[in-house]
């Protein structure tokens, strides 16, 4: 088995890094998330492929909190769209978890599905390679097997490594962009015997079976608003989640110039359905945090056929108020309809 | 602890018996021992879930806001600071003091289940040995200002040495320095808006951020987008913060935002004090920012 | 659903505006047309297309008719930022325009039916594409009733298709209501809905398609379901705040269906079946 010694994880990153934008799990200062190996400095930053997880999750790099779509440029009443800001720099996720590639998975059902595919989408997702490091020590929060997802042998990495302790990986390709990549660096591997670790047992389970279905008949269920009085109704669950991917689009214009550009957006805001005659389909908080859960436990299960929620935890450890969607789920099995 | 739990929840079922509530706002215990979450109870049986422990960390008196509008009257209980929270409420006539049964307890410091949940996550590096909540490292008021009923022993304030010591340093950097460090923060904010929905001061039905006519600030995050959102809102809080830490406590990217309104704080008071927000409730008082007076200072002019 | 045959879907098309018709004192017409001639796309009634004032901001509308190969109307009502500017441009503007979006009125389903539209406000705006593509097909339609109204006679949109050519159209009934009593106006006085009750029409073979406020059309809905229509009879348009047009971007979901995409037209049956949330 090809053998990633811990000696050359970061010779193996560098050298990735001469033909890629590489993103790396890092802690710098009291942040963690994927940054660019082009702004790592040893000095502050720590890479954590050794932890589980990173809080902010890797869906910015194909997906940007904020990303110029299109640039004009107004002369009088002529407009001219000038630029068309499609991104396809080649990038690697570098260790990105299971959970967080699923994710992705879901990205792409989304933005290349249902009519139309989203060109911005796919200018930077189609120069991707994931990287993914398999996970065999699930944590606290950690639910991903109930929600259908493989920590350990996730489909569609392009390389999949294993941590087999001491610091050394396991490297194993996956798909034909995870061969072009393994040869760029094949001279830092090593060829040696490698046990895989064996994975953990779960600490958290939840039972999804069967939700989305009930789900269809607790749209006026009282527990929507018992649930959401603890909520703020912010956006951190939202933006901290590798899925949520509602965005807005808007324009910056200076002078004659401009250009307009997509953001994240929550659908925990009132803003977010708000339209300019006044009326809101959801304006109340009680239904913006009950669209919030029916679009990943339902709505989502319905249009694409699984739920948009990889079991990653983070809403739940992030949430000011203690909201779980783990407790959400419990919740709907429990009730009574 | 255990004690003080008792005494509230035999307090609010006797007042639901007694059917003087709608409501009680107090804390429940989640999956984990370290996960208190707030508990809205409805009714005496409800009453039983509810706890006060060293995580009961959360100011109450933000979720009053979400019945405003109506006719509940509501038990709720407040920490010294969560207490000063009722007063900004007050004062800034969003709730009514007849619909509330204010239940103090006199605070002897909280721990964060952020910050535990936080070493338990396996999302960093290090895991942080004290659980201190670090926002009651900086608390001037740990006993309630306005209650109906008081419980607990009085607490000295859990401010060591200095206050406003960290905001001095900040004021003692060169512009230049002072840009870079507010910069380097500032420029990581997401924009997910917890700091505003989880403060108490900030109770405008449609806020600033929110307009789009005319929109106030680019929704992009990014650093300058980024600064003016919290500049405006810091500058909305300007004799109005109470304190609470709460903006910094939730904030996913730790960003000092109690710093910002420290610095606040402390001009406010050097300005047009002695002045501290919510620490005493007059009615028709209002904070020095939403009044005129002749011998206001004007050397900027 | 529609298809895209565009490289780029979220990137406009730069069309001009070659008119401008001062419909009422909020709304107006906006007749678009590609800079080499002819439309941008083509669009089926009850379509939707996302109109851009480039510098300002971006709307979902619906288009209110398509003139052959010629141009593409808007009538829009000024109710927000980017609608008070776009009624501020003069003819000659250049603006975007993106589409065609949704799946529009089910036409050939209707052909051979009696119609019913039932309008409020500038909710007439999308049903007059449909009103005037079965003029344009009339012998595929049956009779055809059409029931307005508005806030005042200022705000009726269409005033000359609605007082004039269409009551002169074959087998036509066009009623027109406003809210309130007001000099000069003669006509039927009250809601579109209690008007609707004593037309009283008669549910065989008729196919109902109502828009107008969210109100409106909740009372209209439950005035024709009182009637006897069955909720495959009744068909509405509706609306919400969209960004992308193309599914991807969240905020116009009903359920699992989102109106940019899947919508904007639903008969009552599929309705039914969403959460009532519109």
């Amino acid at each position: 088995m090809k053998v990633m010694k811990k000696a050359k994880v970061e010779k193996v990153i560098e050298a990735l890094a001469k033909e890629h934008d590489v993103y790396v799990p890092i802690q710098r200062g009291a942040q963690t998330g994927f940054f660019s190996y082009r702004t790592y400095n040893e000095d502050y930053d720590d890479i954590m492929l050794d932890t589980l997880n990173v809080y902010q999750p890797p869906k910015s790099i194909v997906f940007p909190q904020t990303e110029k779509m299109y640039g004009f440029k107004s002369e009088g009443q002529k407009i001219n769209i000038d630029q068309v800001f499609e991104e396809s720099e080649p990038k690697i996720i570098f260790g990105l978890r299971s959970c967080d590639l699923k994710a992705i998975d879901y990205l792409d059902e989304l933005f290349f599905t249902k009519s139309y595919e989203d060109e911005f989408y796919r200018a930077r997702r189609k120069s991707t390679v994931m990287i993914v490091n398999a996970c065999y020590n699930p944590g606290t929060s950690c639910f991903c097997d109930s929600m259908g997802v493989s920590p350990n042998e996730p489909e569609n990495a392009d390389v999949l490594i294993h941590d087999i302790g001491e610091g050394d990986f396991a490297w194993e390709a996956k798909s034909d962009k995870g061969e072009a990549v393994t040869e760029l660096i094949k001279d830092l591997l090593e060829e040696q015997e490698a046990t895989l670790p064996t994975l953990k047992n779960f600490k958290r389970k939840v039972d999804y079976e069967g939700v989305a279905e009930k789900l269809k008949d607790m749209f006026d269920h009282p527990m929507w608003e018992d649930m959401s009085y603890p909520c703020h109704n912010c956006g951190i669950c939202t933006y901290m989640c590798p899925t949520c991917y509602c965005f807005d689009i808007q324009v910056k214009t200076a002078g004659e110039e401009g250009y307009r550009f997509r953001c994240w957006d929550s659908c925990m805001y009132r803003e977010y359905s708000q339209m300019a005659g006044g009326h809101n389909p959801r304006e109340l908080d009680k239904e913006r945090f009950r669209n919030r859960f029916l679009h990943k436990l339902q709505f989502f299960q319905e249009r694409y056929g699984e739920p948009l929620c990889t079991g990653c935890g983070r809403c739940i450890v992030v949430c000011p108020a203690g909201v779980s969607i783990i407790k959400v789920i419990e919740k709907v099995k429990e009730a009574d309809v | 602890m255990r004690e003080i739990t008792n005494q509230i929840k035999d307090i609010a079922r006797k007042l639901f018996e007694e059917k003087k509530i709608d409501m009680f706002l107090a804390w429940e215990k989640s999956e984990f021992d370290f996960q208190s979450m707030p508990f809205f109870a409805r009714s005496a049986e409800e009453v039983e879930k509810i706890i006060f422990d060293e995580f009961s960390v959360h100011n109450l008196s933000n979720a009053l806001l979400r019945f405003r509008d109506g006719k509940q009257r509501i038990g709720i209980v407040v920490k010294g600071c969560d207490s000063r929270g009722i007063v900004r409420l007050l004062e800034d006539h969003q709730f009514t003091r007849d619909r509330l049964y204010i239940v103090g307890v006199c605070c002897p410091g909280m721990k964060d289940p952020l910050k535990a949940f936080r070493n338990e996550s396996g999302f960093e590096k290090t895991a942080n040995a004290d659980l201190e909540a670090d926002k009651c490292n900086d608390c001037i008021q740990p006993n309630p200002v306005i209650y109906d009923v008081l419980l607990g022993e009085e607490q000295p304030p859990r401010m060591q040495g200095e206050r406003f010591k960290k905001v001095k340093e900040i004021e003692a950097m060169t512009p230049d320095e002072r840009y870079a460090f507010f910069e380097d923060k500032l420029s990581t904010c997401i924009r997910c808006y917890a700091c505003r929905q989880a403060c108490v001061a900030c109770n405008c039905r449609t806020c600033i951020f929110d307009e789009s006519r005319p929109q106030w600030v680019g929704r992009e995050a990014n650093t300058s987008d980024n600064m003016m959102y919290h500049i405006i809102r810091a500058s909305h809080m300007t004799g109005r913060c109470i304190e609470c830490g709460e903006c910094e406590r939730v904030c996913p990217v730790h960003i000092p935002l109690m710093l910002l309104n420290q610095k606040l704080i402390k001009d406010v008071d050097s300005f047009f004090g002695p002045f501290d927000a919510g620490l005493k409730y007059e009615e028709g008082a209002k904070p020095p920012l939403s009044q005129y007076r002749e011998n206001d200072p004007d050397d900027f002019l | 659903m529609a298809e895209c045959n565009c490289e780029n879907p979220l990137v406009p098309s730069m069309v001009e505006v070659v008119d401008i018709k001062d419909e009422t004192p909020d709304v107006k017409t906006f007749y678009v047309r590609s800079e080499n001639g002819g439309v941008p796309f083509n669009v089926m009634p009850g379509q939707l297309a996302m109109v851009s004032h480039v510098p300002v901001g971006e709307g979902m509308f619906s288009v209110s008719w398509q003139e052959e190969n010629d141009h593409l109307q808007f009538a829009i009502k000024s109710v927000g930022l980017l609608t008070e500017q776009l009624h501020n441009i003069d003819i000659g503007q250049m603006i975007g325009v993106r589409g065609p979006y949704g799946n529009g009125f089910p036409v050939e389903e209707c052909k051979g039916k009696d119609m019913l539209f039932i309008g409020g406000g500038i909710g007439l705006a999308p049903l007059r594409s449909f009103i005037k593509y079965c003029f344009k097909y009339r012998e595929d339609y049956g009779k055809i009733t059409i029931i307005y109204g508005s806030r005042s006679y200022a705000d009726l949109c269409f005033k000359d298709e609605l007082f004039e050519k269409w009551p002169a159209m074959k087998d036509t009934e066009v009623f027109v209501t406003i809210d309130n009593e007001e000099e000069n106006w003669s006509g039927h006085v009250g809601f579109v809905p209690s008007y609707l009750q004593e037309i009283n029409p008669d549910p065989q073979g008729l196919i109902a398609v109502t828009c107008g406020p969210p109100i409106m059309i909740k009372f209209v809905l439950q005035a024709l379901e009182k009637m006897g229509f069955t909720d495959e009879q009744v068909i509405t348009t509706l609306e919400a705040r969209m960004k992308c047009g193309i599914g991807k971007c969240g905020r116009c979901n009903i359920g699992s269906e989102y109106i940019c995409l899947d919508g904007p037209v639903f008969n009552l049956a599929q309705l039914k079946k969403l959460p009532p949330e519109w």
